[in-house]
């Protein structure tokens, strides 16, 4: 019993860093274009399979191929706020946050159909990182595991490094605290929201790229990150990268831990999705307006 | 009521009673289900465009009024009609408790928390499988022993016209002005002495209510329900459809929702594509034409319909 | 005994954090009374205005009106028991007509009758001089003309008592000599009104009688002269 408590505990680690990854790009694109990238977790599944692609078709190895599934990414989600996004930053443009809501969630339906056509509706499951597990006493898990919680981590780390200690990285903070100042010391904003976007994307991307060995890869596989990534951002405070991590961390273990105490064992794996999903409508009802004061700004 | 709305009702009317006499069973088919979607987008409609909630959580309801209606016919043998009605209100019921419990959130926050709704309940669906027939699906009884889909196409539009011009009416008193207040602004809204908490909760029990309807209805006449009612796809579609026609015009919507659903039949040859295109007619009019594509040729038409009118009438003056 | 006031506070507080925003203020008008309400940046007037409208939410003390106690009711509670206000950043609803902004408080009132609100709203923009503007959006008019149109609004409710929070802040000389000659005709006519603004020029033009917070602390009430040169006004002024 303890045995398989510490295994459900170091799978809800590993999930609970992928999920700090998408959210973490979620919280970057929410900082600076104001909006809530509902196909978001379509990105996640988007570079899951550009991974895929990368491994099967050009013959990368497994670990490059996330890199390359980053990049990919990337374009690709630069390509989208370009084609899509960019009527948003049009001064004249009204109810944004109206555009910003049906487009992206339009874009999640489309992204995911698409998939269906492209990938195919049948999992596809890419070649391990490393066979084999790691058995530590009664605690085994999978080097697929450890790879995909240990290059999340890395990715992380980096991230926190180039937001904090590089130009690129100071002047997406600048354009998030206030775009009009950021316009005076030289900053062109517009391109800061193409470049926020990519990160995101790319972030959501390696993602994908670092479970699909574990789960492997479907279609609808970005649904449940989708509405797991916004609990974690409101859960770790927008913007807050390190919150957005331990946010994540807790919430796939809390669900990991959930499923291996619920009573019923048919029920309980059904069960998990709706309730990491029920925990964000409770954090919802006690934080209904996220991280903002945004009743004050209105007040003035 | 000006003349031009008058005489296009009356057209229309003609039209939808001769309607299946003029077409073969299939696509009398196609326009029952078109009608089904019609009531929800146009419910969606006066949530989403009118009283400014953003629900993605909307086909929750759909789901609600089917499956009690089907739940209650199955396994206590409740009459369907009185089944139906008991959809109604247990949709609008739930929707005024989910209305009320995002009482104090707006936008992004209140999309995605009732998505998180939308979906609980779909897994709830799929899980409880005893009771709900689970991914298999519920078998639902008829509605009508009837050889053809007409006794469904005139119920489905008597249900569409009261539903509509019901809701129409609703949007043009003074409870219509009240939701596009506390949409535009809800501190000068309840400023003004509107009873915010009352009128958001409202729009929600009314929008549910209706698209409880359209699920009641849906239940029985294809006879099987299944958790995909309440799928974000479903969700997509619905949006899509309400979106094209133009969100903001529940006669547009209404045009709106057959089109597409007339798009999506013909296009069936190219099976899982047609749902990629109505994703893609849903970015392409909302990135290019964000007031939709019908509302605003119908307000063309409109125009010129008065223009003519009035040529007509100085003509005769003259 | 005399006549309890129109709009009384005990000992109300709220604070956001650690910042006493309002800090146990006691304050009372009389109706018929035109009182300003001044302090500097961040002394809790609006935030007075919130707890006053029902729009925040109370942490200690009380709220009368006409002597009833009506902490804690909602903001559509007091708009209907005639106590109106405008925002200090102008609140309309912007993408409906200038006469559908008029008719909504008009409508929301009891057993208000379509056909005499209509009636109402037009005189009034008869008044506010925006009469020819009744069918624009009013995200469409100019700054000037959506400050008046707000106050409009406010005035839809027969309100008793009105709260103008800033009326005259960005407002050009022109303008803001309307809006003085507006208030003081609406004052003749019977309503009371609480004036928050910074400039107190267009206060001493208006108001007999002044109030002054500081730091969520009324340190001043009386008559203008007096309160003119209370040394602690001079101080909390000078100090910030
Ligand atoms: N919703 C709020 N959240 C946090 N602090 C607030 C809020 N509203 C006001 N404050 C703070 O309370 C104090 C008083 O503010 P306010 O009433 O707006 O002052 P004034 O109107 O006199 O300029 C200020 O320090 C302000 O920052
Ligand atoms: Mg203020």
């Amino acid at each position: 019993m303890l045995d398989y408590f510490l295994i459900q505990s170091a799978n809800g680690i590993v999930i609970g860093v992928i999920y700090a990854l998408i959210a973490t790009g979620l919280t970057i694109i929410f900082a600076l274009l104001k909006i809530v990238n509902f196909a978001h977790g379509e990105l996640y599944m988007m570079g899951g399979y550009f991974g895929y692609y990368v491994i099967t078709l050009a013959g990368v190895p497994p670990l490059p191929a996330v890199v390359a599934a980053m990049a990919i990414s990337f374009a690709f989600a630069v390509a989208i706020e370009r084609g899509l996004l960019t009527p948003l930053y049009s001064p004249g443009m009204e109810r944004k946050s109206d555009y910003g809501i049906l487009i992206t969630f339009g874009l999640a339906v489309f992204l995911r159909n698409i998939a269906i056509i492209i990938f195919g509706p049948f999992p596809l499951r890419p070649p391990s990182f490393f066979d084999g597990d790691l058995v530590l006493g009664g605690l085994i898990i999978s080097y697929d595991r450890l790879v995909a919680a240990g290059g999340g981590l890395l990715i992380l780390v980096l991230l926190i490094f180039f937001l904090n200690r590089t130009v690129w990285g100071q002047a997406l903070n600048a354009v998030s605290q206030s775009r009009e100042s950021a316009s005076i010391v030289g900053i062109n904003s517009e391109r800061m929201y193409m470049f926020a976007f990519g990160l995101g994307g790319a972030l959501a991307g390696g993602a994908g790229a670092l479970v699909a060995p574990i789960y492997s890869l479907s279609p609808s596989m970005g649904l449940v990150p989708d509405t797991q990534a916004f609990v974690i951002v409101i859960l770790g405070g927008l913007g807050s990268v390190s919150g957005s991590i331990i946010a994540g961390i807790l919430l796939g273990l809390s669900e990991n831990l959930f499923i291996a105490f619920l009573p019923d064992p048919n029920r309980g794996p059904s069960y998990a999705n709706a309730f990491g999903l029920f925990i964000m409508m409770l954090v919802l009802l006690f934080r209904p307006t996220g991280i903002f004061g945004r009743h004050h700004a209105a007040m003035e | 009521m000006r003349a031009p709305d008058i005489l296009l009702s009356l057209l229309l009317a003609g039209l939808a009673a001769a309607f299946p006499f003029l077409v073969n069973a299939y696509w009398l088919h196609v326009m029952i289900i078109g009608m089904i979607y019609a009531i929800i987008a146009a419910s969606w409609s006066l949530l989403a465009g009118f009283a400014g909630q953003f629900s993605f959580g909307h086909v929750a309801f759909v789901a609600i009024g089917g499956y009690t209606a089907g739940i209650l016919a199955v396994s206590l043998h409740v009459p369907l009609p009185l089944g139906m009605l008991a959809g109604i209100v247990a949709a609008a019921l739930i929707g005024a408790g989910v209305g009320w419990t995002c009482l104090r959130m707006s936008g992004p926050y209140l999309a995605i928390f009732t998505m998180a709704f939308s979906e609980v309940l779909r897994i709830t669906i799929v899980t409880e499988n005893e009771i709900t027939g689970g991914p298999g699906g519920l078998n639902v009884p008829q509605l009508f022993h009837a050889q053809t889909d007409l006794p469904y196409y005139y119920l489905i539009l008597a249900l569409l016209v009261v539903s509509v011009v019901g809701m129409m009416l609703v949007l043009a008193s003074r409870w219509g002005l009240f939701f596009r207040a506390i949409r535009e602004n809800e501190q000068a809204a309840a400023a003004a002495g509107v009873k915010v908490t009352r009128f958001r909760i409202l729009a929600c029990a009314i929008a549910s209510g209706v698209a409880g309807l359209a699920g009641g209805f849906y239940a029985p006449y294809i006879g099987i329900l299944t958790p995909d009612v309440a799928s974000q796809d479903q969700m997509g579609l619905v949006v899509a459809m309400a979106i094209v026609g133009g969100v903001e015009t529940l006669p547009g919507v209404v045009a709106g929702a057959i089109a597409v659903e007339f798009m999506v039949e013909a296009l069936r040859s190219y099976g899982q594509w047609r749902l990629v295109l109505f994703g893609l007619l849903l970015l392409l009019t909302m990135r290019f034409a964000r007031n939709g594509l019908l509302a605003p040729g119908w307000l063309a038409i409109r125009r010129l319909a008065v223009l003519q009118g009035q040529r007509l009438i100085r003509g005769t003056a003259d | 005994m005399a006549m309890p006031a129109l709009i009384e506070t005990r000992g109300l507080s709220k604070h956001f954090g650690g910042i006493f925003a309002v800090d146990r203020l006691d304050f009372a008008v009389n109706a018929g009374e035109l009182v300003g309400l001044i302090g500097p940046n961040g002394s809790g007037k609006t935030t007075t205005i919130n707890l006053l409208t029902g729009h925040l939410k109370i942490d200690a003390g009380q709220v009368r009106l006409r002597g009833e106690r009506v902490d804690g009711a909602a903001a559509s509670v007091f708009a209907a028991r005639g106590v109106g206000r405008t925002f200090q950043i102008t609140q309309l609803f912007s993408r409906m007509s200038v006469i559908e902004n008029m008719l909504v408080p008009g409508l929301a009132r009891a057993h208000a009758e379509k056909r005499v609100v209509l009636g109402e709203a037009r005189k009034h923009l008869e008044f506010l001089g925006l009469a020819s503007l009744e069918t624009l959006q009013a995200k469409n008019l100019s700054g000037g003309q959506q400050k008046l149109l707000e106050l409009g609004r406010a005035l839809m409710l027969k309100p008793e008592i009105l709260f103008l929070d800033e009326p005259f802040a960005g407002v050009n000389p022109y303008l803001r000599d309307e809006i003085i000659g507006f208030v003081k005709t609406l004052h003749e006519a019977g309503r009371t009104f609480v004036i928050v603004d910074h400039d107190l020029d267009a206060i001493q033009r208006l108001v007999h009688r002044l109030v002054v917070m500081s730091r969520g602390k009324k340190i001043a009430d009386g008559p203008l002269a007096e309160v003119r040169t209370n040394p602690a006004v001079i101080t909390a002024y000078s100090g910030v």
